[in-house]
């Protein structure tokens, strides 16, 4: 299962390096890709995982990031 | 309004504020120092200094020093905690000087703060530019359709259309969505998408992609698919993650991005230590820290590559050329094979009529007319290739028609009774083939499949058939045996027809007679020789795809495999394969140059600080200077002609 989230407030490579950081420590979290250019994470995940968008959003918000869509 | 233009204006609105204030503290500052002119007495100064820089470092720098002490506090380091350290730090200089001998860096702070603002809005700038490509792909797709409601045209939002929808197009504006054209005919600019410069001419029954642009007629366009499944939304989605994908190059720098801050911080603390240990000057000691604080920069080093796989993958977008994969790009100068797939790669995949031979050298008209009227009864390929060849407005009338499976068709027309097959059923018939039999022998000798016309037991011509070579393949495959790669073809047929279209595009290795299944073992073959890049239509091929160090996927233009291949070509031109391959070759070498600099940015830099030897100002200057040279030199690829 593949997600897209659009993510505000990143500026710099280490806002990067946070946010796949802390996406990549929720389980069940294959594959994390932040691109700066798009603010945009892609993030895919095991088949029938259950992470929820909340949870996502949480990991975002937890590293100083907001969440603005979910796809 | 979108994210990268917010954050522009954001950095915009903070540098004019930020300049505003700083100016004139400035002036203030260096007044008294080079022109020994006193606004004030020196205890109002420092007070003033104080007052003035507040504002900067703390409000309008708020989201800085927020996000940095956040990222301190929650060990999720960034370059804000840097920055945000260094101000504060300068600042509180200025309060701690009323009770001990101590330079004032308060003034300083808010220099650094005004310097930092002003590099993240070039660089924010220069991002948005190196993105523009990728940009106006995002933005390509159309946002109203119109369609007929109660016998009126209406324009609708296109989140309403549904598919199925019968949508009207006129002249000049955008097709909505994927569909096909139902009534009306017009040419089609379908460059945004698939890189294609000519117009495509589309009648009844063919198929168009959202986003295009109809040139002429009005077409009346039935939608086939909509939102998130539509073609333009394919590229999207596999331009948007190719953004994020790793190239191999950056592990290093990547890694040391990970861990560049809190090392920064360690280091500016032994900074002041070693200062205070070995010279004891309080203000040299604390001036060194914070240069280092601001010096280093964890963005050149981390932007590096992600932004010129951003300027590459977007002038390839452009072009119909989606690089999927960042490690293509740097597998690629490696590469000594390029392996084509015959069917569908080098050739259109469908056989097409090359040759006309008729008996009577005035009968050719009507050779053709009797071929095609038959051939229109049967559905084969070969058939079918005859009757486009023809295009007859009318068909003569054919009775007691026959397909006669695996040799030809037969019939009558008029009197007369009309065989049409191979060289078995022209034998089975006892239809002497004497006279041609060298014209057929010639065709075959070039890979040509012969259909022999005969007319009451006599022959009246013969019509070659082939899968014909695409346009530009010869020219591509000249451009790579230029380019000093070996052209290798893999096809199943056998090996006189192999090596007649091998000659006729000029490559230079054969790889005749493979089953469908095996061409990934040969790859794997090649493969022990050196790399292979693959160059497949991604739907038969996926596997030799995966097998190759890169697989290149043809698309048709209104179809592509996405699953398979690291590089798309969505046009299925060959030019496209030299195209994508001098792109990934630019694309990487302007990657290591960033890598280099960046580097070499950090290794000269930061020992410079730690010595001392920059002021916090210079060494705030020189950061802010470092990452947008890495940006605005990744946007110099775009000088590189594809």
């Amino acid at each position: 299962m593949r997600k897209k989230i659009t993510i505000e407030g990143m500026h710099c490579a280490s806002c990067i390096a946070n946010v796949e950081r802390s996406l990549k420590k929720i389980s069940d979290v294959e594959d994390v890709s932040v691109s700066l250019i798009t603010h945009k994470a892609i993030v895919n995940l095991k088949e029938n995982s259950k992470v929820s968008d909340e949870q996502l959003k949480q990991a975002i918000s937890k590293v100083g990031y907001k969440a603005l869509k979910i796809e | 309004m979108d994210l990268e233009e917010k954050e522009i204006r954001n950095w915009k609105r903070k540098l004019i504020m930020a300049w505003a204030i700083t100016i004139p503290l400035i002036v203030f500052m260096y007044s008294r120092i080079f022109f020994n002119i006193e606004f004030f007495d020196a205890t109002t100064m420092k007070i003033i200094m104080l007052v003035i820089s507040f504002p900067v470092v703390f409000i309008i720098g708020f989201s800085t020093i927020k996000q940095g002490i956040r990222g301190i506090a929650t060990f999720y380091f960034n370059m804000d905690s840097l920055i945000a350290l260094g101000t504060i730090i300068a600042y509180l200089t200025g309060i701690i000087q009323f009770f001990l001998p101590l330079e004032n860096y308060s003034g300083v702070s808010a220099m650094i703060m005004s310097i930092f603002i002003t590099g993240k809005f070039i660089e924010s700038k220069a991002r948005g530019r190196a993105g523009k490509e990728i940009k106006k792909l995002l933005e390509l797709g159309a946002k109203k359709a119109r369609i007929e409601r109660n016998g009126k045209e209406i324009m609708i939002d296109i989140s309403e259309v549904k598919v199925g929808d019968v949508l009207i197009v006129k002249p000049g504006e955008k097709i909505p969505t994927d569909g096909i054209v139902v009534r009306g005919e017009s040419s089609i600019n379908e460059s945004m998408v698939t890189g294609e410069s000519l117009p495509v001419d589309k009648i009844k029954g063919a198929k168009v992609i959202g986003a295009t642009i109809n040139n002429d007629g009005i077409l009346y366009i039935k939608a086939t698919k909509i939102g998130s499944d539509t073609f333009l939304s394919h590229i999207i989605d596999l331009v948007e993650e190719a953004q994020g994908s790793k190239v191999p190059i950056q592990k290093l720098a990547d890694q040391i991005t990970n861990i560049f801050v809190p090392i920064i911080l360690v280091l500016s603390i032994l900074t002041f230590g070693g200062w205070m240990l070995f010279n004891g000057n309080l203000s040299l000691s604390i001036g060194a820290a914070i240069a280092v604080l601001v010096i280093a920069c964890p963005c050149a080093l981390g932007l590096a590559v992600p932004i010129a796989l951003t300027v590459g993958s977007g002038m390839g977008a452009k072009r119909g050329i989606l690089i999927r994969r960042g490690e293509a790009i740097q597998t690629m100068k490696e590469i000594k094979f390029v392996l084509f797939d015959k069917t569908g790669t080098i050739t259109k995949g469908h056989p097409e009529v090359t040759d006309i031979f008729s008996n009577n050298p005035k009968g050719e008209k009507n050779l053709l007319e009797i071929a095609a009227s038959l051939e229109n009864l049967s559905e084969h390929p070969i058939a079918r290739a005859i009757v486009e060849k023809v295009n007859l407005k009318k068909y003569k009338e054919v009775k007691k028609f026959k397909i006669l499976r695996g040799r030809g068709v037969e019939g009558i027309i008029g009197k007369d009774k009309i065989i049409i097959g191979n060289r078995r059923l022209m034998n089975e018939e006892k239809i002497s083939l004497k006279g041609i039999e060298s014209h057929i022998e010639g065709f075959e000798g070039e890979g040509k499949t012969t259909m022999i016309i005969s007319k009451n037991k006599k022959i009246i011509g013969v019509i070659a058939v082939a899968d014909a070579v695409k346009d530009d393949s010869a020219r591509a495959i000249r451009a790579l045996n230029r380019g000093g790669y070996i052209s290798v073809m893999i096809t199943g047929d056998n090996e006189t027809t192999a090596n007649a279209i091998a000659k006729q595009v000029g490559i230079k290795e054969v790889i005749a007679n493979v089953l469908p299944e095996d061409k990934a073992k040969k790859v794997k073959e090649l493969q022990k020789r050196g790399r292979v890049c693959f160059v497949g239509d991604g739907i038969n091929d996926a596997p030799a795809l995966k097998q190759a160090n890169v697989g290149i996927a043809m698309g048709t233009g209104t179809d592509i495999a996405i699953e398979a291949g690291d590089i798309v070509i969505v046009k299925g031109s060959l030019m496209g394969v030299v195209q994508a391959i001098v792109l990934s070759k630019a694309t990487f070498s302007k990657i290591k140059q960033n890598l280099f600099w960046a580097f070499a940015y950090n290794v000269i830099a930061i020992p410079l600080a730690v010595g001392g030897v920059l002021h916090p100002v210079i060494a705030e200057i020189a950061m802010a200077l470092s990452s947008i040279t890495v940006v605005t030199n990744a946007n110099l690829l775009r000088r590189k002609r594809i």
